[in-house]
């Protein structure tokens, strides 16, 4: 009678290897939520905008940047971690008129895996 | 065992790429489209990746007097970047036959080796070119289950992602679409060139929360990206030409930090394929996250 094979036993055992044995690295990281919510209408203007990563980032290489429909860099240039979260950007913002704000993201992990992206939130018109 | 025969090179091979990372770049993206590796079609992008294991299940019919087989594979792939947007990569199957009426029949299949080349990407447009080359190593695999002899198929791959489509179209700027068309010659007389030919269309839940639209979805659906493939082999000589089989597969893909998880069903186009559907299990392993010194970047040129 022929033996089972063991790789099916091996493949299982190395996945497992590979995946809870390894160093933990610090992965690509990506926007987990925010602060106004991506695509969301606020009936305010937000003071800040606050965009958390999926995981901590490196704060020398993360961005976060806001630019009014004719693409002006509207926010105060002031981009900071949370001293109390690793994984939170935060950048202020003057009083914004109502209209569609884009915020583009540039985040960076400390082993330098680096990922982009942007999202739009509107403030809507009083009235 | 026939296939330790290239244990030892890819070995080699791991070990030569294991110097320290300057920059690491995203697996599979173009601009902030994530194209997830597919289970039945192969995705477009020249980077590290390892699947393992693929699991399938599939009935292949009775056809020229053999009978209905139960089959069951499991698999994996390897790639490595060898110089910025070119990779290489292996795999290999060990197949489970149980033919109706006869003894199982199990055993690697030929090693298959592959080279990829990122053509063109642009960013904004969420789109790649790939051009690549499948071969399959003929003898390398058990007798009894393995060809005798060896397929060179060149393959085109595809990518566009919608996310520039107008905001107003919004909800429909997670969509992706990913493909392959490959011409295989087999170094036989008696087999059939084939046209491979696939593709698979995707909706990404994760691309929806983080770029269009948080609609609050909780873990895990927020990184779920509901897919369906279509994967089809036309013969284009032989007794065979025209016949085209193949399997319409819908499924899931779920995507953590370091791994990610796919299931689909393999649903046969037509009786050619088979009388029943089928399944199918992923596991691809993000090693460029894993080991961030080793992957995530060429061995030469980086």
């Amino acid at each position: 009678m022929k033996r089972p094979s063991i790789f099916p036993a091996a493949a299982a055992v190395i996945a497992t290897v590979v995946l809870f044995t390894a160093p933990r690295a610090h992965a690509h990281r990506y926007l987990d939520h925010a602060e106004p919510k991506v695509g969301s209408e606020v009936a305010t203007s937000p003071r800040e905008i606050k965009v958390w990563f999926t995981g901590a980032v490196d704060a020398s290489g993360t961005t976060i940047e806001v630019f009014d429909s004719n693409g002006t860099q509207v926010d105060k240039k002031d981009c900071h971690q949370d001293p109390n979260d690793k994984a939170l950007m935060i950048v202020s913002v003057p009083e914004l008129a109502a209209g569609t704000y884009k915020v583009t993201w540039h985040a960076t992990s400390t082993d330098t895996h680096k990922t982009k992206g942007d999202f739009q939130f509107t403030v809507k018109a009083k009235g | 065992m026939r296939y330790c025969k290239w244990a030892a090179p890819a070995c080699l091979a791991i070990a030569f790429t294991a110097s320290t990372a300057p920059t690491a770049r995203a697996h599979g993206y173009a601009g902030d489209r994530f194209f997830p590796p597919t289970i039945t079609t192969d995705d477009p992008f020249a980077v590290d990746e390892l699947a393992l294991p693929t699991v399938s299940y599939f009935v292949n019919p009775a056809d020229d007097g053999s009978p209905k087989t139960r089959e069951t594979d499991i698999s994996f792939e390897f790639d490595k970047e060898i110089f910025p947007r070119f990779a290489l990569g292996v795999s290999n199957t060990y197949i489970f036959q149980k033919p109706d009426g006869e003894r199982a029949i199990t055993g690697w299949d030929n090693v298959e080796l592959t080279a990829k080349y990122e053509l063109w990407l642009s960013e904004p447009h969420e789109a790649i070119v790939s051009v690549g080359v499948k071969g399959d190593i003929g003898g390398s695999g058990r007798k009894t289950i393995a060809d005798s002899f060896s397929t060179i198929t060149p393959t085109f791959f595809f990518g566009k992602g919608f996310g520039d489509l107008p905001d107003s179209a919004g909800a429909f700027q997670p969509f992706a679409v990913t493909g392959t068309i490959g011409q295989s010659f087999p170094t036989s007389s008696e087999a059939a060139n084939t046209l491979e030919w696939g593709f698979a269309v995707e909706y990404s839940l994760p691309y929806l929360q983080q770029h269009v639209r948080d609609i609050g979805l909780p873990e895990p659906f927020k990184n779920m990206i509901p897919l369906v493939e279509f994967s089809f082999s036309t013969d284009e000589n032989r007794a065979t030409r025209g016949i085209t089989t193949g399997t319409i597969n819908p499924g899931v893909l779920w995507e953590t930090e370091y791994f990610q998880l796919g299931a689909e069903a393999l649903i046969p186009v037509n009786g050619r394929t088979g009388p029943h559907v089928g399944a199918a299990v992923q596991m691809w392993i993000f090693i460029d996250d894993l080991f961030p010194k080793i992957f995530g970047h060429p061995v030469f040129g980086g």
